[in-house]
């Protein structure tokens, strides 16, 4: 087993954070991100909010690998969290479902609001091979220096939609009507205003779709026709 | 929002998590935060809001994606894995130093 953890400070506060941590797919720092869907969730009597969610991703495999052991370089994980807006805090577990013989992979993370308001990340994730035929710490070293890269990334997605969740409330009219500086260059554009003129047509038919979210969504999912 | 895994239950997901967002960023900021009976009504409030607004929609959402998983046997894959971990407990990120 190879244990790895990081903690991350965030200077926005718990609400904004916690909000893009749960709209952090998709972003263009997680193409490999293939589906992702709610599966259950539920308020608890104490008020917290309990989720789980089934999350397709694209995988890469190691060069040395021997390819007949997995079906194909995509992996199936549940993602559970709680979510309590009164203590500020969201915990997050996500696991693989497939191919856990050849590597399990937990990660664990939590926000919390600070005193200054802040909020603190802390990230841990246990990687577990069961292969044998003397890959298995090759495997698990793998997992981890993978793991290490793409925390980075996620973190840059993350911080994506922050910057987007603060630009819509400090200017709702603003978004939606010219690229983003912040986008990177692969981010789908086209029709970029005819489709936010269409969204704000539908945003005007129906209250649920007001606030930040669906400002923000624009950017990335512009509706289809 | 990212794809349903299947994609029949594309545009409901779309719909649902439009309508979910919305009260989800109210969720996150309540009113009131001082006593366990404030709490459990705004809870209760907050509840029946969400019932009222995407409570349609995420019953069809819900059960699309369930038919998915079930004709792709996906649902056995995850049944075992609640097997192998109870995924009733709520996880636990215990905080170790930072």
């Amino acid at each position: 087993m190879k244990f790895f953890s990081q903690s991350f400070l965030y200077d926005d506060n718990w609400p904004i954070v916690s909000l893009a941590y749960f709209l952090r797919y998709p972003n263009p720092y997680a193409s490999h991100v293939l589906s992702c869907d709610v599966i259950s969730r539920e308020q608890t009597p104490t008020g917290t909010l309990l989720t789980t969610r089934l999350i397709l991703k694209r995988g890469n495999l190691p060069r040395w690998f021997p390819k007949q052991f997995v079906s194909r370089a995509e992996s199936w994980l549940v993602e559970e969290s709680e979510v309590d807006p009164y203590g500020k805090i969201v915990k997050c577990r996500t696991r693989n479902l497939d191919n856990v013989k050849v590597m399990r992979v937990e990660e664990l993370v939590e926000f919390r609001q600070t005193e200054e308001s802040k909020t603190l990340q802390h990230t841990e994730v246990r990687i577990t091979s069961g292969f044998g035929w003397g890959l298995t710490k090759r495997i698990e070293t793998y997992g981890i220096t993978k793991f290490k890269q793409n925390i980075q990334r996620s973190r840059e997605g993350v911080h994506l939609i922050l910057g987007l969740i603060r630009q819509s409330r400090l200017q709702p009219m603003a978004i939606g009507h010219g690229p983003f500086p912040g986008l990177p260059h692969h981010t789908p554009t086209s029709d970029c205003s005819k489709e936010a003129h269409k969204e704000s047509q539908a945003a005007s038919l129906s209250a649920s779709t007001t606030g930040a979210w669906s400002r923000v969504r624009n950017w990335f999912y512009p509706q289809r026709s | 929002m990212a794809s349903s895994l299947s994609p029949e239950c594309t545009p409901l997901k779309t719909t649902y998590d439009t309508c979910f967002n919305a009260w989800f960023e109210g969720y996150l900021e309540p009113a009131v935060s001082k006593t366990p009976a404030e709490r459990t009504a705004y809870s209760k409030e907050k509840a029946d809001e969400f019932e009222q607004k995407c409570g349609k929609v995420w019953k069809d959402y819900k059960a699309c994606v369930q038919n998915a998983m079930k004709a792709s046997g996906l649902e056995g894959a995850l049944q075992q894995a609640r097997d192998e971990h109870s995924l009733a407990v709520p996880p636990k990120a215990e905080s170790s130093g930072h």
